[in-house]
């Protein structure tokens, strides 16, 4: 079969969602100059592109229209470049990843770039018209359910204290704050042109923060349950974009490899518990690689909220060490669309940084989903 | 037009310069507020900013919405001063101090255009001690234009001009501060401390010195001088608190060394220990530990205490209990007569009080009725002293003066056996020192039922609403009922309103002159209805309220609907179904029904729906628009002043706002009559609802709250109630719903509500405690 790479990694800072910087650029904008940074970073010809795949969980207003091909045609693609937009929620730009992959293998395209997009500011989680099928509603309460619900839901079932979930978010900042001062962000963030100025710089990371001070939050969503606004991802605006080709692309051209893919996995739970997803479909990548979690030298699990990374994290088996180690969402922040590109790129440019042989880019989905991505190291 | 306002310069970003400063901006004119330089940090215009920032955080709220805070510029007088000369008027509010002041009007002198109006802000420093020095080209442009705390609310302003003041230029200042700011502007002469203050102080001092001489405790004064003389009920003492304790001391003194020897106040003022002993341990009023009263919230509970006289220490709250006040009721004069304490109390302070305002005219000002405004609006009293006096009786004063030695002042010989005000051939009079009486003149634009009142007769009158002709073809609806409350007498009034409107005049308006425009539907009469389950009643009196509103909106002449303060409920209803609504800036509307376990039901939700699905600037689809009014009516919403309710859509682009409480009439006059020509009643709307399907998420939205706690079980039935009306009911997207169906739904959630025993928990609980109930 033919083997398929990850050759070039790029996102946008990641802002709060309408206090941040990014909140007044459109999300097309945003997405298309990371597009274009991708393009210019790696070095690929632009003509050889077969299709910009860009994942976004509410493809509507600024980023609806099949904001896919819009985003090619901001980014100047060649018009012979196709565009399309793909819809998991949160795990939407890592389906892009693996479309892309299935779409190589099948012989159908050699190079194409797997973006993702939300901007959390400017489009309401939701979308502006939320009409909810009253018999679903009924028949599978966990259908529409609120996230912060479900994560209160796992953190019961898994009985993640509040006391750990805090601990966990402390690390997770301090991670952040501390890959941010050595500079470890810079290669990867495409700096955005906005009117106000350029805006290179993350923006929900806050290093400073204690268990103390996290100790202090109200409940964000039951006032009987341990979640609060310092254990949850925040609103987010960004944009990721990899680039992903067949092996033999990247060789021909002279591209730099950063991981190989080496096997995918998507599954359903049940939507109440929707954190949890990464365990089953974590586990049908590693079966399909034959591998255990502890294999793992490099785990990038998106950090939803705090409750459902720890419970997934001692479900699967990962070491504490490899995982999310330039910190996680709790930090970094979770623009929707976007998240999935940004953790296979991240993990992928990890195996290449850290060493290892083995990563995994895994997250849980609302709705009751999870999906994941093992890579190889090359 | 020359000689407009249309730029102004604050300088001083204290409370009261940054308080001008919003109301200004609040009139949609545009600030440069200037301050001195910070003591340090990079930003020279801190000290401005900073006072804006705070302003924006401070409650009651100086702003009557964000975006007038961005019509002031801030500045340092360092870099910015030249910069006065792109304005119309330059307000100075900055330290109480002639050198300061002088320094700085000299500096301004040089930079700001000739013609530029100057006035101070001072409270204690007389005009003429601010222009010694000063050359004659200043003293041209300069007056005193002294405002109430906080500026927004309290509607008095004195002005005081000088001989060499340019009487054209003050009276464009006056204008200004009257339309533009909504302030009534009183001429004061260049005495110490001007009307309001002169004898607030006066009054406050006397109070304060006399109850622990007659041997009263606190609240027992606070209770004598409170309402019985239509003084707000915080009294005395409770007055002190809110205006701080730590400037009692510093008004005084300013006031002693201003007045001359033989002035009556010397001999009351004197020095308080136990005001001593508050000051030094910190009590300086509401705004820091407490004062005369305190909240004790030692040992977790909130207790309230007040201060002993005798012992100097806080003790429990202590309700007063005092017979000869009960007995005495209203009667003003029967409480100055009173046996015992409770007499000498309320004659040596309120007694006095008067007797010194009569001395005022020709001191402080030329006439009697500047007294009474200024006592009404500087102190919010209900009657001015010379309407006091008239209460009491002239002659009884005097001769009760003469028993005790107190000297009479010149207007109280003159008013001798007869009153101070009197109505002649229609128009209200006031007697002049020259013994003659004289018209009460109002300022063009003015109209007032009130004055109205004294000449005409209603056309249409019931136990609840009146009807009045107020000329050019307009009649003018008024509610009459207790707080305004609404019930179906207005209902039946209405519905003869509008057709005698439709017989024989052009327009109507609603309109009236409570302190509330309406706090909304009698909820007494629903409850009485409810317990004796007459639900066929209850049913008629929401159907017919759904009539006279549809009635009201598609008449075939314009309805101008003119708030202020309050209106709520029913009371915003009749503000959505008025062709338009000119509102006073300080109106409070919004449909609250939620609260007490209801949802409106004579159309707010019809109304607002059709107006935010119809609102160019909301997203397309079913849901925004019911999204957005669910989330105002579920939470009762209102809005904090005519500003906020253009933003709740309440008020749409042509409405209007009117800043002084006295023009209101007249603008909304003005308003209908411009709607005359050419009239044709609205078309009715129909929409497009999500049904069921957007009410699983509204009910979503509202479980969530819940399991915050910040819903309560009973939110959650009345929650969903409002998302069934609001989302169509049983509607689908591809289908348009008409008004009368959702009044339809309004009236079927109105009533299955008011059979739940938690509604009748609330209703019950807000006619009882007038707050509302969260269960």
């Amino acid at each position: 079969m033919t083997n398929v790479v990850i050759a070039g990694y790029a996102r946008s800072p990641f802002t709060l969602a309408r206090k941040g910087a990014l909140a007044r650029v459109r999300p097309d904008d945003m997405a298309a100059e990371v597009v274009r940074g991708l393009i210019a970073q790696t070095g690929v010809k632009p003509e050889d592109i077969e299709d910009i795949i860009v994942g976004c969980a509410f493809p509507e207003g600024e980023q609806g229209m099949n904001v896919g091909r819009l985003i090619g045609l901001l980014a100047d693609l060649p018009i012979s470049v196709g565009g399309c937009t793909v819809n998991r929620f949160c795990g939407s730009s890592m389906q892009s990843v693996h479309i892309a992959a299935g779409q190589i293998q099948l012989g159908a395209g050699e190079v194409f770039i797997a973006a993702g997009v939300e901007s959390m500011s400017r489009i309401p989680m939701g979308g502006y018209n939320p009409l909810f099928n009253p018999v679903l509603a009924k028949k599978s309460p966990g259908a529409y359910m609120g996230m912060g619900e479900t994560a209160e839901n796992v953190a019961r079932r898994w009985q993640i204290t509040r006391d750990a979930q805090e601990e966990f978010a402390v690390k997770s900042q301090k991670k952040a704050a501390a890959a941010q001062a050595a500079g470890k962000f810079v290669a990867e963030i495409i700096p955005i042109h906005a009117k106000a100025g350029v805006i290179d710089t993350d923006g929900c990371i806050r290093g400073e923060t204690t268990k103390e001070a996290l100790a202090g939050l109200k409940l964000a969503f039951d006032q009987e349950g341990t979640v609060t606004a310092g254990t949850s991802s925040p609103l987010t605006d960004g944009a990721s974009a990899v680039l992903v080709c067949s092996e033999a692309y990247a060789d021909k051209h002279g591209l730099k490899k950063l991981a190989r893919i080496k096997s995918v996995g998507v599954a359903g739970v049940e939507p109440e518990i929707m954190g949890i997803g990464p365990v089953r479909s974590s586990k049908k990548a590693l079966d399909r690689a034959g591998l255990k979690g502890s294999d793992m030298d490099v785990v990038e699990l998106n950090e939803a909220f705090a409750s459902q990374a720890l419970a997934s994290i001692s479900e699967i088996g990962f070491r504490e060490e490899a995982t999310n180690i330039d910190g996680g969402a709790i930090a970094i922040g979770h623009p929707l669309g976007a998240t999935g590109a940004r953790i296979v790129g991240k993990a992928a440019s990890l195996l290449a940084r850290e060493g290892g042989r083995y990563a995994i880019a895994t997250q849980c989905i609302g709705g009751g989903q999870g999906i994941a991505t093992v890579l190889e190291r090359i | 037009m020359a000689g407009e306002i249309s730029k102004v310069c604050v300088i001083g970003a204290g409370v009261m310069g940054s308080g001008i400063a919003a109301q200004v901006a609040n009139a949609g004119i545009k600030v440069l507020l200037l301050d001195i330089l910070p003591k340090d940090g990079n930003n020279r215009n801190a000290v401005a900013e900073g006072a804006v920032a705070r302003a924006l955080k401070t409650d009651p709220a100086p702003f009557m919405s964000a975006a007038a805070a961005k019509l002031i510029e801030c500045g340092n007088i360092e870099d910015d001063l030249a910069r006065v000369a792109e304005c119309d008027w330059i307000v100075e509010v900055v330290l109480e101090r002639l050198d300061v002041k002088q320094a700085l009007y000299h500096r301004l002198e040089a930079v700001r255009r000739p013609g530029t109006a100057i006035s101070s802000n001072t409270s204690t420093i007389p005009l003429k001690v601010l222009l010694e020095g000063m050359p004659e080209s200043f003293a041209h442009d300069f007056m005193i234009t002294h405002f109430f705390n906080p500026p927004r609310y309290m509607r008095l302003m004195e002005l005081v001009t000088g001989p060499a003041t340019d009487q054209a230029l003050a009276a464009r200042v006056a204008a200004f501060c009257d339309v533009k700011l909504g302030k009534s502007v009183v001429a004061c002469h260049d005495s110490p401390g001007f009307i309001a203050n002169r004898l607030g102080v006066f009054w406050m001092t006397g109070a304060v010195t006399e109850t622990p001489e007659i041997g009263l405790t606190i609240e027992e004064a606070d209770a004598i001088m409170g309402s019985p003389f239509g003084v707000p009920k915080t009294g005395v003492f409770g007055l002190s608190d809110l205006v701080g304790l730590d400037l009692m001391p510093h008004v005084n003194a300013s006031m002693a060394g201003a007045l001359p020897k033989h002035d009556e106040f010397h001999a009351i003022n004197r020095d308080i220990p136990v005001v001593r002993k508050l000051l030094e341990t910190g009590y300086t009023g509401r705004k820091g530990r407490g004062g005369f009263y305190r909240i004790n919230k030692t040992g977790g509970k909130r207790v309230k205490e007040t201060i002993d006289f005798a012992t100097g220490e806080f003790r429990l709250e202590l309700k007063p209990n005092l017979p000869e006040l009960a007995a005495a009721g209203k009667d003003v004069r029967k409480l100055l007569e009173a046996p015992g304490r409770v007499g000498t109390y309320a004659w040596n302070v309120m007694g006095r009080t008067l007797a010194y305002a009569a001395k005022l005219v020709p001191e402080a000002a030329d006439d009697i009725t500047s007294i009474d405004e200024a006592m009404r609006l500087g102190y919010n009293w209900k009657w001015g002293p010379f309407e006091l006096i008239d209460k009491v009786g002239v002659d009884w004063f005097v001769s009760r003066l003469r028993a005790e030695n107190i000297a009479v002042a010149p207007i109280l010989e003159a008013a001798a056996g007869r009153t101070f005000y009197r109505v002649e051939g229609g128009k209200r009079q006031y007697l002049g020192l020259d013994g003659a009486y004289h018209n009460l003149t109002r300022p063009d634009g003015v109209l007032l039922l009130e004055d109205l009142k004294l000449a005409a007769k209603p056309v249409l009158k019931n136990g609840s609403a009146a009807v009045w002709d107020i000329g050019d073809g307009v009649l003018c609806f008024e509610f009459t009922s207790k707080s305004n409350s609404l019930d179906d007498q207005i209902l039946a009034l209405l519905q003869k309103a509008i057709a005698l409107v439709k017989e024989k005049h052009k327009a109507l308006v609603i309109y009236n002159e409570g302190s509330n425009f309406s706090v909304g539907a009698n909820v007494g009469l629903a409850l009485f209805a409810a317990n004796i389950a007459a639900w066929s009643q209850v049913e008629a009196l929401i159907a017919t309220g759904q009539e006279m509103m549809q009635k009201l909106k598609y008449a075939p002449f314009p309805v101008v609907a003119a708030p202020s303060g309050m209106a709520l409920g029913g009371g915003c209803e009749f503000l959505l179904h008025s062709d338009a609504v000119q509102a006073h800036s300080e109106t409070y509307a919004g449909l609250v029904e939620c609260g007490i376990g209801l949802l409106p039901g004579w159309g707010g939700c019809k109304e607002m729906l059709g107006r935010w699905a119809t609102d160019p600037s909301m997203p397309r689809g079913p849901m925004p628009a019911p999204t957005k009014v669910f989330e105002m009516i579920s939470t009762a919403k209102v809005g904090r002043s005519a500003a906020d309710a253009r933003d709740m859509l309440i008020l749409r682009s042509g409405d209007g706002v009117t800043m002084n409480r006295y023009r209101l009439l007249a603008d909304a006059k003005a308003k209908a009559l411009s709607l005359v020509e050419g009239y044709k009643p609205p078309e009715a709307r129909e929409i497009v609802l999500p049904g069921p399907s957007g009410k699983v998420a509204m009910d979503q939205a509202v479980a969530g709250f819940a399991r915050l706690g910040q819903a309560t079980k009973h939110d959650i039935v009345v929650g969903g109630e409002l998302a069934t009306v609001l989302t169509g009911g049983g509607t689908d997207i591809i289908d348009t719903v008409k008004e009368t169906k959702i009044l339809e739904l309004e009236r079927e959630s109105f009533l299955r509500l008011l059979k739940t025993s938690a509604t009748l928990a609330r209703i019950e609980h807000m006619l009882e405690t007038g707050k509302p109930l969260r269960n």
